[in-house]
């Protein structure tokens, strides 16, 4: 076998992505820049090219060109891991040759794609790989992508060969995780691929991860990767459960496109995604701003605290006059309003609720409301699903401004629902009088903060003030 | 090899199981459903299958079944009795016992749950074979069972004399070319599949053992007899306008949706046993479209209906209304509101807020007031086709700002033909009365996402969207009964943290 220097493979490894401008050129400056951040953050070395590098949206110029500026830039501080897999042999072996002779310390190699090889096919692949270049390699299971797994057999034999020193597991598949450890983990070093699962990885004798959120976090998974290695799972399980949210987000809604669009709210302008990804794709609008709201509470950005105009403090009946109803109205009509709160802080809900028959200034009010609706405000019916709208019909308003799709999306999610269930609640228990349950049209007010976190609270909190406003609405039509 | 004694061909419903409210056999009604697919020319029935419901069914009641079948078919047609089960000694017991009430065959599901190997697989079939004298129908439907019965397994299964046939569930055509390229005239080779049914005839398929079969028996027979005459072009004109309708059975609930359909038409059945919903597998959208289908097949009765456009003023209409959730009378058009949602499409979803009224109450006042008063962004305007307004004339909001060209082109262009096209069609099928168009108008607010980019898919999702929502908010629906039977269920979608 030949000679081939060896490193050991441990640690945390950001999985790079590839800056680029408009999607089109390298952005060798934000590359630069990328690499040294997340050398100072302290990880154990860099992976560029991988499949969050984008490397099957790349031809093999860019890559080997991206790979020169990485060597270039790490300049020896950490090792680098260059992705060079492709679909066919030849191209992998071309790519693998030029990682060796561009300096990196070894290559990550994807099992073959798009057209699939049997076991022997895939041994063959990796063997003559092996059999023609001089630099340690990476097997990189990632069946999500390629549409199968490397079977742990050949997974068996290829171990025996020197040059394969591991093999990165983004599966998340933890029984096959585990088959690997049992069968060649005093061989070869298992890395994590899957960003929702290192610690349980970790904890189960992996080496290290290579992962796409560590262009983000990378401090979180290098204090995760030390506790597990002192063996304080406690601590470990903490910075894991820290980071899940996050993790998932990368892992299922998006890949690079996420960690671009989190990078670039850290000031990190690393461009967009090539096509056919887009932002507004598999990362919606409504997740993009859930990455926000997670890079603000782990202190990644600054808490840009919204500027949140609480409605000032008025009389409940005076709260519907830009809804068409007056304070005047309301009294002359006897028109039942109600006020409620319920919790604290960031997912405490405020309503105020007016309720009044069809043909009533509330008729009216309701239909307005949904025909001219207010840019920031606009109103919703309340449902407890879609294709579920409740009776009495009621509407919703929001009554702080709806600035992104995330908020539109708590307001159209558990905001909706918690007024409808609250509301056909109470009619089962006969809190409204039986005409007004045909009969009337209801207007909840709502005001929810708009970084409101916990959607489970935000149901809750939402529920109860309605039914409570409704209470105080309608709590004593029996006796009238 | 000597030709089987009996040879299943033609077309046959997979039946459903009706219930009684409480969730009981209701014998009368599998009798009233058993006289509609014989008197629509169906060539034997199948009971307790998939679609019957078997797994959710206890012995005594799969054999009552059984016996109830063979009892009122009496001879009119073979009754194919589903036998199968997970274990074999149970499948024999239930084999058996349909030899002794009378079947004239037993259609014989796979295992499931554990999934048996080839060896087990054909070991258990080849046990119930020796168990009985009547002929067996062997049963592929992987989609359920978790296993795919192998080609090989059935080549070997066809050498026992009384395996007759299998049914091929799976919709899978390659495996079932190996069927035909194996078996072909050795044993009977029946399509389950719906979706594939006419291509899988044209391929030598000998019949159909179908869930949709309880619904358009008739479609099915025109379809058979067209191939059986090598008139492929009208098979194929059959199954494309049955598509949409067997695609919401076989994907969204097989027996659930063939229930709600029979249901919808008249012949009350019940639904299907608990954890099976209609709003699960069948979601509220897929019942609106099933009925739509249900209709271009006259499946629902025309009958008169009476609708009181404003107090005092009545109007006489027809229209195929179905089964509960069309009233006899409509009344009280003071403000009549409806939300419906339409999919598929992640981005391209419509989501409808209507509301109906007569021309001089508040929709009315309000259709001017919006017009008069436009909101930057959220500009409203009435629904034209051509240049004309629709009749009822009806005004379109957006609920989604309005920030570029391409989302107004979606809304204003995509959209607003999609809901010309539902309004039309409303007035077409007599819910919105011909003779009433001008004394209503109706707001719709119309919710296209910010990301939609699938013009055509906006379009087809607000035509639909909005054509529930004219018949909800006509009807009641959903009515207080419905909200309350369905609330506690309810899973609205977006509650969930990503």
């Amino acid at each position: 076998m030949k000679k081939i220097k060896k490193f050991n493979l441990e640690g945390i490894f950001p999985a790079l992505v590839t800056p680029f401008k408009d999607q089109a050129e390298i952005d060798e400056k934000a590359l630069r820049s990328l690499i040294n951040y997340v050398i100072d953050e302290g990880v154990a070395g860099v992976v560029p090219v991988g499949t969050t590098g984008e490397f099957v949206y790349m031809s093999n110029e860019e890559r080997k060109k991206v790979l020169e500026i990485v060597v270039d830039e790490v300049n020896a501080r950490v090792p680098v891991i260059a992705g060079t897999g492709a679909s066919s042999t030849r191209e992998t072996i071309e790519l693998s040759k030029h990682a060796k002779d561009a300096g990196a310390d070894a290559v990550l190699v994807v099992s073959p794609y798009y057209l699939r090889p049997a076991d022997k096919g895939a041994y063959q692949h990796f063997y003559e790989l092996v059999q023609t270049t001089d630099i340690p390699i990476i097997l990189y299971n990632i069946p999500q992508c390629t549409g199968g797994f490397i079977s742990r057999e050949v997974v068996e034999d290829l171990a025996q060969l020197s040059p394969i020193i591991g093999l990165k597991d983004s599966s998340g598949h933890l029984p096959y995780t585990l088959e690997l450890l049992e069968m060649v983990g005093d061989k070869i070093s298992i890395l994590c691929g899957h960003d929702e699962v290192v610690l349980p990885a970790l904890a189960a004798g992996a080496k290290g991860a290579i992962l796409a959120s560590a262009n983000v976090i990378p401090d979180i998974w290098i204090k995760l990767h030390e506790a597990v290695k002192k063996g304080n799972l406690k601590t470990a399980r903490k910075l894991q459960m820290n980071a899940q949210k996050l993790a998932r987000i990368f892992c299922r809604y998006g890949g690079a496109v996420a960690v671009k669009a989190a990078l670039k709210m850290m000031g990190r302008d690393v461009g967009k995604t090539r096509r056919p990804l887009v932002s507004g794709g598999i990362l919606t609008l409504e997740t993009k701003e859930e990455i926000r709201m997670e890079l603000q509470r782990l202190g990644k950005i600054k808490l840009k605290q919204a500027e949140v105009k609480l409605a000032p403090s008025k009389v409940l009946e005076e709260r519907f006059e830009d809804l068409g109803v007056s304070s005047k109205q309301i009294k002359q009509l006897k028109l039942p309003v109600g006020e409620a709160s319920a919790g604290e802080r960031l997912e405490k809900t405020y309503v105020y609720l007016l309720a009044g028959p069809k043909e009533s200034p509330v008729g009216y009010a309701w239909s307005r409301a949904l025909a001219n609706p207010k840019s920031g405000y606009e109103a919703l019916t309340a449902i407890v699903e879609p294709n579920l709208a409740v009776k009495p019909i009621t509407l919703i308003v929001p009554a702080v401004e709806i600035q992104n799709m995330r908020q539109a999306s708590i307001v159209y999610g558990p905001v909706q629902s918690a007024v409808g269930k609250a509301v056909s609640d109470t009619v089962e228990e006969k809190g409204f009088p039986p005409k007004a349950v045909h009969d009337y049209a209801v207007i909840v007010r709502v005001f929810v903060h708009p970084e409101a976190l916990n959607r489970q609270l935000l149901y809750a909190n939402t529920y109860d003030a309605v039914k409570m406003a409704l209470l105080r609405a309608f709590g004593f039509w029996r006796k009238e | 090899m000597e030709k089987k004694k009996i040879w299943p061909k033609g077309v046959i419903p997979a039946l459903v199981t009706p219930f009684t409210k409480k969730f009981e056999v209701d014998q009368k009604a599998l009798q009233r459903l058993i006289d509609y697919v014989i008197e629509n020319g169906v060539t034997g029935v199948v009971p307790c299958g998939t679609t019957g419901e078997f797994v959710n069914m206890t012995n005594e009641e799969r054999m009552k079944v059984v016996e109830a079948t063979i009892d009122h078919v009496n001879g009119r047609v073979p009754v194919y009795a589903g036998t199968g089960d997970a274990g074999t000694k149970k499948a024999i017991e239930f084999t058996k016992h349909a030899e002794d009430a009378g079947a004239d065959a037993a259609l014989v599901v796979s295992p499931f749950y554990f999934k048996p190997t080839d060896k087990e697989l054909y070991e258990h079939y080849v046990e119930i074979a020796d168990a009985v004298n009547l002929p067996i129908i062997l049963y592929n439907i992987p989609q359920v069972t978790g296993v795919e019965i192998p080609w090989w397994v059935v080549e070997a299964l066809a050498e026992i004399d009384n395996i007759v046939g299998i049914k091929d569930s799976s919709g899978n055509l390659p495996y079932m070319m190996a069927l035909f390229e194996k078996l072909y005239g050795k044993i009977s080779i029946i399509c389950g599949h719906d979706e594939v049914a006419m291509a899988a005839l044209a391929a030598g398929a000998d019949g159909l053992i179908l869930a949709s079969a309880n619904l358009i028996p008739d479609v099915w027979k025109q379809i058979y007899e067209a191939v059986k005459k090598g008139d492929l072009e009208e098979a194929r004109r059959l199954q494309r306008k049955a598509q949409t309708l067997v695609r919401i059975v076989v994907r969204q609930g097989g027996g659930l949706a063939v229930k709600a359909g029979l249901n919808m038409m008249g012949l009350e059945v019940g639904t299907a046993r608990r954890p099976l919903m209609t709003g699960g597998e069948l979601r509220y959208e897929d019942e609106e479209l099933l009925r739509i289908h249900l209709e271009a097949f006259g499946k629902l009765r025309r009958k008169p209906l009476e609708i009181e456009v404003k107090p005092g003023v009545t109007v006489k209409s027809e229209f195929a209304g179905a089964v509960p959730q069309t009233p006899s009378k409509i009344s009280d058009f003071m403000l009549k509101t409806a939300e419906a949602f339409a999919s598929p499409g992640t981005a391209d979803v419509a989501h409808i807020d209507i509301q109906v009224g007569w021309k001089t109450g508040p929709v009315g006042k309000t259709v001017d007031e919006a017009l008069a008063n436009p909101r930057s962004g959220h500009e409203p305007t009435i629904v034209k086709v051509g240049g004309r307004q629709t009749k009822p004339r009806t005004l379109l909001v957006p609920t989604v700002t309005v920030r570029t060209k391409e989302q107004a082109e979606l809304v204003y262009v995509h959209a607003m033909s999609g809901l010309a096209k539902a309004i039309a069609d409303s007035v077409d099928d007599g819910l919105l009365p011909k003779n009433a168009l001008d004394d209503l108008v109706m707001i719709a607010n119309v919710f296209v996402h910010p990301t939609a980019s699938n013009p055509k898919r906006v379009n087809i999702n607000n035509y639909k969207a909005m054509r529930y929502a004219i018949r909800k908010a006509l009807e009641g629906r959903p009515t207080l009964e419905e909200l309350m039977e369905r609330k506690e269920s309810a899973r609205h979608p977006f509650r969930y943290e990503p």
